[in-house]
């Protein structure tokens, strides 16, 4: 019945070639634009780590000025990031799970051999912890251990990209390389890891890979490893070297931990507020206690990684979808109108109503199919156009299998649901009735 | 002609003219939206920055080894920038305004911590600073050779001249004239307003404060020094080659990290908003010609169906002018009816937009702009169909009975 439905639904496509194509078209610009704009919503506000948002925790610390908040539209926020101290502090607490300090910085990679030239590479500054917290894959090698961390070796973890360009992409554990007139190590290779968004520092860019390296935050202090991310500063603090620079109010490192349970997360707000209680008694932190600790999606609503455009976008684009159901439906009123003396045949020699409603609905099926191939074919085009327009990565976004199903699904549901009143329409015209006036 | 055919044919099929109404009305709601939306972006993207973006190339530099100088590097590295045929003026800045990385501050008028600060953009160049991005000042003085200094990170930062912007100005002080007035940094110390510029952007071009901008004299020397370099006319492009290349030869302890145009950077930090204005112009054409595809579509068929009434009427002695009359009219009716309720929809999500997003209050002139395309656009739309309907000829409601 089915298979009889479909060719019968092939059949009167055919006989209204305009109609259909103009309904199929309908169908696929309205998935089209709308897949376009939720494969764009759905990659921004995906989970970069699913295994693990529950249990890392971004830090703040309102170590503010005393007059005035952080933020003056959203004053109960403490600052974003946290001085280099304070980060000091609480690494060598070591109160979490695991922890990391981190910051954006750059290194210049300087030739060994006199043709080759000097580059700069953008380098994440974190500790041991940052890739057994984040669950980053390596190729070769592994993390630097905590004793690098301790004694502010010089060791260094790739990017399989920066990897290739200096080795070829071989195994290049125990290579060294020279930056900032040191001897570095490398202590390992990472695969391709490219969370989105970039939860760990949506501060400087949520969809933006900046980092070709990472190497220890203990080489900070010696090494003079400058922020090249935002850095906020309230205090009016002669700062002339380094070492005051390190000491001052400027908040500038980011900090996060793991923490295995929601009691665990409380506990680690009471050690942050027994941390600020000590510090209050020296003087700082003379704003109202206000210390938290932000899940990686709360922290990603925090940081509203979802772009308002985006959001606009999508609003539109399925008001855009109502227009081409809307088109449908009027489309198929408009085509069984015409159908009516070959439906009072059928009636008349001795189709149900069911029988017609069926073959009406699988009828629109089809159009909805072909409509969502197009439509994801266009979405492609679409999300090509955006990459381009935003200057986006390869890669960032794209259709994934359950985009793709969703379309075709949204595409046959939408197709049935405009299909209904028309097909319930045919079902009503009285078998021979329309005979008579032929 | 009367009413009444056409009322009778509206009113014998009623959903089908009562959905191309709605569709009328959600296309409206859509397109006056993202029109709005559109022009914002346009209208953002086209404010006067002040500065000659066209011709300024912006250069970043980054020296290494513990035997690298800096201040000999900047200073060598301008000298070599000026002496290269149809460079205008260059200066080292600690950032390029339009490139969306830049440094804020807050002044005051009042040596007060208590009293709120005014947020503006900070930055710091040489005498030629000016020059090099081609600003104009209106009033008072530029800086003079001997107040620019190095500003290396162990200098004590001391400034006494600095120019504002006219914008930064009038959030100062108001009415009164601010040139030759003291204000005062976050550290309170003061520094006195020897000229104003008449325009200019700061580096974000996202922020409400963009015109604010305060510039204080000297060459910073820090790890990356950025140079901003004016060119003659038409001679960027051919110039830019030109200046890595020598920068490059010049020095080899030292990374040229990149070396742009002013108008690619401004570019990109619209990047989003052009982005948004393209994304929704393909929009609202591809709204536009479904909407008026279908229309034409569902009349054509119409007319096909109704060939017997119209027959009918030409034998009854209506003329074509009245049969096109008729569909054209029929047309309208649906139009206005979804343009009605269009508008209703228009203000609602424009509501939404405005309080969800804090989106600014839709423009009311764009609504009746809008009714009148929509009305030239589907009688358009509609007049081929009408034509054929007009050319039945009346033997055909004697043929079929």
């Amino acid at each position: 019945m089915f298979r009889y439905n479909v060719k019968l639904a092939l059949k009167s496509m055919r006989r209204n070639l305009i109609l259909t194509a103009l309904m199929i078209a309908a169908i696929a610009v309205g998935i089209g634009i709308s897949m376009t704009t939720m494969t764009v919503y759905y990659m921004m506000n995906g989970n970069p780590i699913p295994a693990k948002s529950d249990v890392l925790f971004a830090v703040t610390m309102d170590s503010w000025s005393p007059l005035r908040p952080f933020n003056d539209d959203k004053p109960e926020r403490a600052p974003h990031q946290v001085t280099y101290h304070d980060a000091e502090r609480l690494l060598a607490l070591a109160e979490g799970k695991r922890q990391t300090a981190m910051f954006e910085s750059s290194l210049i990679v300087e030739p060994v051999n006199e043709d080759e030239l000097p580059f700069e590479a953008g380098a994440r500054v974190a500790t041991a912890d940052f890739f057994t917290m984040f669950d980053v894959p390596f190729i070769y090698g592994s993390s630097w251990d905590q004793a690098a961390d301790a004694a502010a070796e010089p060791v260094v973890v790739l990017t399989r990209q920066l990897n290739e360009r200096l080795f070829g992409g071989e195994d290049s554990v125990g290579e060294r390389l020279i930056m900032q007139g040191t001897h570095f190590q490398v202590a390992g290779v990472i695969d391709s890891w490219e969370p989105t968004p970039r939860f760990y520092d949506p501060i400087n860019g949520a969809f933006q890979e900046i980092n070709e390296m990472f190497v220890p935050y203990s080489l900070t202090l010696s090494l003079e490893l400058g922020s090249t991310g935002s850095d906020w500063g309230w205090k009016a603090e002669e700062i002339t070297s380094w070492e005051q620079w390190l000491n001052s109010e400027s908040v500038w490192v980011q900090y996060y931990v793991e923490l295995d349970s929601p009691r665990d997360r409380d506990a680690y707000v009471a050690h942050l507020d027994a941390y600020v209680e000590e510090q209050k008694r020296l003087g700082r932190f003379e704003r109202p206690m206000n210390n938290n600790v932000y899940d990686v999606m709360e922290w990603m609503d925090y940081h509203e990684v979802v772009a308002n455009d985006s959001k606009v976008l999508v609003g539109l684009s399925f008001l855009f979808l109502t227009v081409c159901l809307l088109s449908t439906i009027a489309l198929l009123l408009t085509k069984f109108v015409g159908k009516k003396s070959e439906t009072s045949l059928r009636r008349a020699l001795g189709a149900s109503r069911n029988i017609i409603f069926n073959q009406q609905i699988v009828e629109v099926a089809v159009i909805g199919f072909a409509g969502g191939l197009i439509g994801l074919l266009l979405a492609g085009l679409g999300l090509r156009g955006i990459q381009y327009l935003y200057e986006a990565p390869d890669g960032l976004v794209s259709l994934d299998w359950v985009m793709v199903l969703a379309a075709i699904g949204l595409a046959i549901l939408s197709s049935m649901i405009a299909g209904l009143y028309p097909a319930w329409r045919v079902c009503k015209i009285p078998p021979a009735a329309q005979l008579k006036t032929q | 002609m009367g009413f009444g055919p056409m009322m009778s044919a509206l009113m014998r099929n009623k959903t089908g003219p009562a959905l191309v109404a709605l569709q009328i009305a959600v296309t409206l709601a859509i397109v006056i939206n993202s029109l709005f939306i559109i022009l914002q972006r346009v209208e953002k993207m086209n404010r006067d920055p002040g500065i000659d973006v066209n011709n300024v190339i912006i250069t970043y530099v980054r020296g290494f080894g513990d035997d690298f100088d800096v201040v000999n590097s900047i200073t060598n590295d301008i000298d070599l920038i000026k002496s290269i045929p149809g460079v205008v003026a260059a200066t080292v800045s600690n950032h390029v305004p339009l490139s969306g990385s830049g440094s804020g501050t807050g002044l005051r008028t009042v040596p007060d911590e208590t009293i709120e600060s005014v947020g503006t953009g900070r930055y710091q160049w040489s005498e030629e600073g000016l020059d090099a991005l081609g600003i104009e000042l209106t009033r008072g003085r530029n800086f003079y050779p001997e107040e620019v200094y190095y500003e290396l990170p162990e200098t004590v930062m001391d400034t006494p001249s600095v120019l504002v912007t006219q914008d930064l100005a009038d959030s100062l002080f108001g009415d009164e004239d601010a040139l030759g007035k003291t204000v005062y940094w976050g550290d309170m110390e003061p520094s006195t307003i020897v000229g104003i510029i008449g325009h200019m952007h700061g580096s974000w071009v996202n922020w409400d404060k963009l015109g604010h901008v305060v510039i204080h004299p000297g060459k910073p020397a820090y790890t990356t020094n950025k140079y901003i370099i004016r060119v003659e006319p038409g001679m960027r492009d051919e110039l830019m080659p030109i200046i890595e290349q020598k920068l490059g030869e010049s020095n080899r302890r030292r990374v040229i990290k990149s070396n742009r145009s002013l108008e690619e950077l401004a570019d990109r930090s619209y990047r989003r908003d052009r982005g948004m204005a393209i994304i929704l112009s393909v929009v609202i054409t591809l709204l536009i010609g479904l909407t008026a595809l279908v229309i034409v579509g569902l009349s054509s068929f119409h007319v096909t169906q109704r060939r017997k009434q119209i027959g009918t009427r030409r034998a009854l002695g209506a003329r074509r002018m009245d049969i096109i009359k008729q569909f054209m009219l029929e047309n309208w009716l649906i139009t206005t009816a979804g343009a009605a309720l269009g508008v209703v929809l228009t203000i609602g999500v424009a509501y939404w937009l405005e309080v969800s997003f804090e989106l600014e209050r839709l423009d009311w002139r764009l609504l009746p702009a809008g009714i009148g395309t929509l009305w030239v656009l589907s009688s358009l739309a509609v007049f081929e169909p009408a034509r054929r309907a007009a050319a039945v000829p009346p033997a055909v409601a004697t043929r079929s009975v």
